[in-house]
């Protein structure tokens, strides 16, 4: 079983990667269209994958970013996700890795509660994000952001590491109150 | 399976490739080489950064782990406790560098005083600006403050509501419920046992002296049809009691 570790190459010099993991293809390759057509100063790669572990005869550069698609309208999503979870390395959760949940707009098809996200990413203390990917501006504008995060992740902002990132994005503690 | 992407450089310089005459070639070179110069430094930024990330992880590694299992309750204490140090850490330093800038504003301003010409100068303008922003901020959030609270009393009035929604509905309930349980006891009370049987034995005696007086006016041969007040009477015994 091969497990992917954080830092175990060099980084290849102004260069990025990002890897998207995730059930629905053909989300993934629309976030992905979005990112490459984000400004970013240093050369980008996006990979994509349908679930961990990746095939280890291929050469790939180091990876900086792992971002973990889960819709809320399948449950095999969630599954699959929690089951690529454990061929990460420990060192991956120090900020490198980021949960996207997409799909919460239509209430009514929801089966995952977003609860269960949050729990999840509480878990793993790493940072969940909610996005609509179907809807064309709310893409581009994550893809935004995970260009940003992506940036910081492979250290090409001096002064931000990601776990310092990690400690900004740190939501409060506490479940939030639903509702009164 | 895995797929890859690309995306060009988008800093790197491009080759104008033969471009025109010697001004327009000289001109792209110092772009070029500013562009050089610019992507140089940009690179030894990134270099600088990820190397403080390399040693980070080695000095991270180099940390013994505790040996001995740690319930997963204290493992959490003692993260959020580290995030909190970390915390505390990046304010302080977010601090102290703060009041080191105003320190070295304050000293440049104090050193250009005499020269600065208080009627049209830059620092003027944007020393004005600031105060407009500052104002400005200032009011947005004495507005966001008042919206929040009242927020935070409609949710309060909201919870309060519900609560008492909640006792009404118990009390319905309990009501209900009571109802219920004395209805159900009172139809096997030894009272009703008796009072029912007081009324069977009332409404028996009555059907008797009813078949009595009815047998009493057939038998007398009586053409009792004629008469309407007998008529009347000879019916009404007809009538039987025990659907009252």
């Amino acid at each position: 079983m091969s497990v992917l570790r954080p830092l175990d190459k060099l980084p290849g010099l102004n260069m990025a990667t990002i890897l998207l993991v995730g059930v629905e293809d053909a989300l993934l390759q629309q976030l992905a269209d979005s990112m490459l057509k984000e400004d970013c100063a240093s050369e980008m790669r996006v990979h994509l994958a349908k679930s961990l572990p990746l095939p280890s005869n291929v050469n790939r550069p180091r990876i900086d970013l792992v971002v973990f698609v889960i819709n809320l309208h399948s449950k095999y999503s969630l599954q699959n996700v929690e089951k690529s979870l454990c061929h990460l390395d420990a060192g991956f959760f120090l900020g490198k890795v980021c949960f996207l949940a997409t799909g919460a707009g239509q209430d009514s098809h929801c089966s995952i509660h977003r609860n269960t996200v949050r729990k999840l990413a509480h878990t793993y203390r790493s940072p969940l994000l909610f996005c609509d990917l179907e809807v064309d501006g709310f893409r581009a504008s994550m893809a935004q952001r995970l260009v940003r995060m992506l940036q910081i992740c492979a250290g090409h902002v001096p002064g931000v590491s990601a776990l310092n990132l990690l400690s900004l994005l740190r939501s409060p503690e506490s479940p939030p109150l639903e509702e009164l | 399976m895995e797929q890859q992407a690309e995306d060009p450089p988008g800093a790197a310089s491009s080759d104008p490739g033969g471009a025109g005459g010697p001004p327009q070639v000289a001109g792209a070179r110092e772009a070029r080489s500013e562009d050089h110069m610019a992507l140089l430094f940009r690179l030894r930024a990134q270099t600088k950064q990820q190397l403080l990330e390399y040693k980070s992880m080695i000095d991270a590694n180099e940390e013994k782990t505790p040996e001995q299992i740690i319930q997963e309750k204290q493992i959490e204490a003692k993260v959020e406790d580290l995030q909190n140090e970390i915390e505390e850490v990046k304010i302080a330093l977010e601090m102290k560098s703060l009041a080191l800038s105003r320190m070295q504003l304050s000293a440049a301003l104090k050193n250009d005083l005499e020269k600065i010409n208080t009627g049209n100068s830059v620092l003027m303008d944007t020393m004005k600006e600031v105060l407009k922003l500052n104002k400005s901020v200032m009011k947005l959030q004495q507005e966001s403050w008042e919206l929040e609270e009242k927020l935070l009393d409609v949710r309060k009035k909201r919870f309060q509501l519900k609560q008492a929604s909640e006792s009404k509905l118990l009390e319905i309930q309990t009501e209900k419920k009571k109802q219920k349980e004395e209805l159900a006891s009172m139809e096997n009370s030894d009272k009703i046992k008796t009072m029912k049987q007081s009324l069977q034995r009332e409404i028996q005696i009555a059907t008797v002296i009813q078949h009595v007086f009815q047998n009493l006016i057939l038998g007398s041969k009586v053409n009792w049809a004629a008469d309407p007040a007998l008529k009347e009477t000879v019916l009404e015994l007809e009538k039987d009691l025990t659907m009252t």
